[in-house]
């Protein structure tokens, strides 16, 4: 298996901390670890490190993740045993691949999103 | 004639999780970074990540968020990220202690580093946050995880700990 283009592994960190920034954002979750003891109120720091990752994502995959994002909660999903993480779909032999740039990417068949290997 | 009942213990969610590849007794770093770094380049060889860069840059977000240093010389580094392939618990102790950034301001002696997958709806997560942080809450348990010769009285501790 070859390594993770760079630019996956750049649109995984971003997703990582969109999912941080989304759970930091929620009254619920915030509230449920903050009763615990720990506090997610400086976010400022943690937007402009998101606005540094995502600089460096190709424009036209970011364009694609972003608008992805307005569907999905996870775009780029794991894939376990060549089933889709994100819609638990079978994955065929191979999956079909796309290109952005230099980026070549898969995709799940099924629902689209990025496809990641852990 | 009466018969006894026997009520059947529900296993806790750290205990499940705890392994002696996981254990960092002694911690060498001094400052919260390289403290980050060392947990994380644990979590390697455990076959926890193969992406340590980015656990790492990750939980540097989350503290960045705010400190994870709860106070009374504890510390919970937390984050779920794509790159993790399974829930991990990972303790670690400092016997010279480290700045943390915790809200009473004492160094940090010891450290519960959980990370996760990044799935949508993981109520174990949380349920392993709350453990630890019921598990270290009496100054007792706390000395008696500083004083364990070894990962397997580190266990025990902890199970009945977060079990009380």
């Amino acid at each position: 298996m070859p390594p993770m283009s760079e630019q996956l592994q750049a649109l995984v960190r971003l997703q990582d901390i969109d999912f941080l920034l989304r759970e930091a954002r929620d009254p619920k979750i915030a509230g449920q670890e903050a009763r615990l003891g720990f506090a997610q109120e400086n976010l400022g720091p943690v937007v402009k490190a998101r606005q540094r990752l995502a600089s460096q994502i190709d424009g036209r995959l970011l364009q694609t993740y972003e608008r992805m994002s307005r569907k999905f909660v996870r775009v780029v999903v794991a894939v376990e045993h060549r089933v889709c993480q994100g819609c638990r779909m079978s994955l065929p032999t191979s999956t079909a691949s796309r290109d952005s740039s230099d980026v070549t990417l898969e995709n799940c068949q099924n629902c689209g999103r990025i496809l990641y290997r852990i | 004639m009466t018969s006894a009942t026997v009520v059947a213990r529900k296993p806790t969610a750290i205990e499940g999780l705890l392994r002696s590849g996981l254990y960092l007794p002694n911690l060498q770093s001094k400052r919260k970074s390289s403290v980050l770094e060392e947990l994380v380049r644990a979590l390697v060889p455990a076959g926890v990540t193969r992406h340590p860069e980015a656990v790492l840059d990750l939980l540097g977000q989350r503290e960045a968020l705010g400190s994870t240093a709860i106070g009374r010389g504890v510390a919970v580094p937390h984050a779920r990220s794509m790159v993790i392939g399974e829930r991990a618990v990972l303790v670690a102790r400092s016997a010279r202690g480290i700045d943390f950034d915790a809200p009473d301001g004492k160094p940090v002696h010891l450290l519960f580093l959980i990370v996760a997958p990044s799935m949508e709806h993981d109520p174990v997560y949380l349920q392993l946050l709350a453990e630890i942080v019921r598990a270290i809450r009496l100054a007792r348990t706390r000395q008696r995880l500083l004083d364990a010769p070894d990962f397997a009285s580190i266990q025990e501790v902890l199970t009945h700990a977060a079990d009380e």
